[in-house]
């Protein structure tokens, strides 16, 4: 559960944000609105690398002020970039592993729950393969295993699906399908394709100039005529 | 698709690598066992100033290669290393071992305040702060000088200078050099035990970048601060070697300048490559030495270090040792063409 009261990011003249308020309860939560929306703001103030101006997150009853930025990982707030941060002279294995050393792991065996996380997202086969040596897709999916390993409470994507391939796109669907389920944790997922929103989401988030202008169920939501308005500018923006 | 054919590589290397190791092991132990005996007392002196330098590249390969962070405070740190263990082999009388270890110590304390910036700086602003930190270093010691036996706190004897005590099992020279390689070894542990483990894996992190390390849970100050420590660590244990080696150490021997040639060599040597640091142990001492035995002046060293910088920073950004494997690699892959071309 992500509460957000009145929330304002203010970067010099620009609002990122613009007092937010919101909750979102559901398991698997969509945040979409055009480019400069504030969506990745919104993302990094639950991680911690942008301070509120005004407002106050919690997650599960927590308030995040209270969270140093280098444990809310440990606390289970977890994120994967719009651009990709894998680490190129690591092994999949160890960009796992270096997740690992910081976060819970209930005494399980890291080997073991390294190999999971592979499995998991498809990459099974790739755990000797250096960071440097993985493609953009399996890239994204190295750092889908990364957010979601150790006990996660929520995972947060930041444009997973954008510049992929129509079966990528269906692989990465399944994958978002099943990560609640799979390891307990609240999804967070920003994109821009429509389609990947409504048949992974229960509920969205619309975000514009900072504000929220709908949530509700995604069918719903996404058909009221204010947010297609919106959505207008926003796929022209992403084609 | 291509990197099926990568998959193989990882395993096949971890079945052929024990064979090769334990061969590389032997020979090196035979080498050190029969080498020191053939060698002139010139050039035994030499090839321990090497190791203590090797050690020195050392500490400065693994902050710029893993964690991305330059120091060229390092040279300074040998030369605090080397008065700690001076100060604490005469003064208490204390074994070479403890001194040595204190060595490290205090230059690792030394080494964590010269990181101190780091947390805010970097690039060219933390090398220049680090520099800084260089000179008052060499402020410091040509103003005090080196313990010699004497009493008080600086141990500044004024008549006769006493040699540092060697170690019990190593009172030779050849021994020093077997001992000193034997040191070298450790730290070379020391180091890959950091970089294959926590640390490593946080500090290759911490270079992909910021973000990417705080998300992961990372605590960039500590591991920072302990990039630095650890780093002054072994530059403190090179002084140690050093002042052991030499008996004595010069208050003039640890200019800023140093810590530059020291960071410099260590780029041309190969800051990624683990021969890296003993080629650049090896440019440092036993190349001048090696000019000096064909009567030529040694400060040409300098300007061959000079090219051989500019060569590495615009054409071969993982230095000589990067180049050897480059070219170890295509010898293997012809080699290889051969062999399958034959029977
Ligand atoms: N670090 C920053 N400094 C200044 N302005 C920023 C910064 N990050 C985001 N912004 C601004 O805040 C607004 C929201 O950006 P962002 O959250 O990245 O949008 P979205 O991810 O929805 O496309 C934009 O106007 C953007 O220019
Ligand atoms: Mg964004």
């Amino acid at each position: 559960m992500i509460e957000i009261d009145d929330l304002t990011v203010q970067f010099g003249g620009v609002r990122g944000l613009s007092e937010l308020t919101a909750r979102l309860p559901e398991s698997v939560t969509g945040l979409v609105g055009p480019n400069g929306a504030g969506k990745t703001t919104l993302i990094n103030v639950l991680s911690g690398f942008v301070r509120p101006t005004a407002g106050r997150v919690s997650i599960d009853g927590q308030d995040l002020k209270d969270i140093a930025i280098h444990k809310r990982a440990g606390f289970g707030i977890r994120r994967t970039f719009q651009n990709e941060q894998v680490v190129e002279n690591l092994t999949a294995a160890d960009n796992i592993r270096a997740i690992l050393d910081n976060v819970p792991i209930d005494g399980r065996p890291r080997t073991a729950l390294i190999e999971q996380a592979l499995e998991f997202v498809g990459l099974a086969a790739k755990g000797n393969v250096l960071g440097r040596d993985l493609n953009a897709y399996q890239r994204r999916m190295l750092e889908i295993a990364r957010a979601m390993v150790g006990r996660p409470r929520l995972v947060m994507m930041d444009e997973p699906g954008a510049g992929l391939a129509q079966h990528e796109s269906e692989h990465l669907r399944d994958v978002i399908r099943q990560l609640h389920g799979h390891c307990g944790a609240q999804v967070l997922l920003v994109d821009h394709d429509v389609d990947l929103i409504s048949a992974t989401c229960m509920a969205t988030l619309v975000l514009d100039f900072g504000s929220a202008i709908a949530y509700g169920p995604t069918a719903s939501v996404l058909a009221e005529p204010k947010v297609r308005e919106a959505y207008l500018g926003m796929l022209e923006d992403a084609t | 698709m291509t990197d099926q054919s990568l998959e193989g590589v990882p395993s096949i290397r971890a079945v052929r690598f024990p064979l090769r190791w334990g061969v590389l092991c032997a020979a090196a132990l035979i080498a050190l066992y029969v080498i020191p005996d053939a060698l002139s007392n010139y050039w035994l002196r030499t090839f321990i100033s090497a190791a203590a330098l090797t050690i020195a590249s050392l500490s400065v390969g693994p902050l710029f290669a893993q964690v991305g962070m330059v120091s060229l405070a390092q040279f300074g740190l040998l030369g605090v290393g080397g008065w700690f263990a001076l100060r604490i082999s005469h003064g208490l009388g204390a074994p070479f071992e403890i001194a040595l270890l204190c060595a490290g110590l205090s230059a690792a304390l030394v080494g964590l305040i010269v990181g101190l910036p780091a947390l805010r700086m970097r690039g060219l602003y933390l090398a220049i702060i680090t520099l800084m930190m260089a000179g008052a270093i060499q402020v410091l010691i040509s103003a005090f000088g080196f313990p010699d036996g004497g009493p008080g706190i600086l141990g500044k004897s004024t008549g006769a200078r006493l040699m540092m005590a060697r170690p019990f099992v190593a009172q030779s020279d050849q021994a020093y050099l077997r001992y000193a390689v034997v040191v070298t070894v450790f730290c070379y542990l020391l180091v890959l035990a950091h970089v294959r483990g926590r640390p490593g894996r946080a500090w290759a992190m911490i270079r992909r970048s910021e973000v990417c390390a705080l998300a992961g849970g990372v605590d960039i100050v500590a591991y920072k601060v302990w990039a630095f420590a650890l780093a002054g660590f072994l530059a403190g244990v090179a002084g140690a070697v050093l002042a052991g080696g030499v008996g004595q150490l010069d208050g003039s021997a640890f200019p800023a300048s140093q810590s530059i040639m020291l960071f410099a060599l260590t780029i041309v040597g190969g800051a990624y490559s683990w021969f890296g640091p003993i080629i650049a142990g090896l440019m440092l001492r036993a190349f001048p030495a090696l000019l000096n035995d064909f009567r030529v002046d040694g400060n040409i060293a300098t300007m061959v270090f000079g090219i051989g910088l500019l060569h590495a920073l615009i054409t071969a950004p993982h230095g000589i040792a990067g180049q050897l494997s480059d070219l170890a690699g295509r010898l293997r892959r012809v080699l290889g063409r051969e062999r399958k071309a034959g029977p």
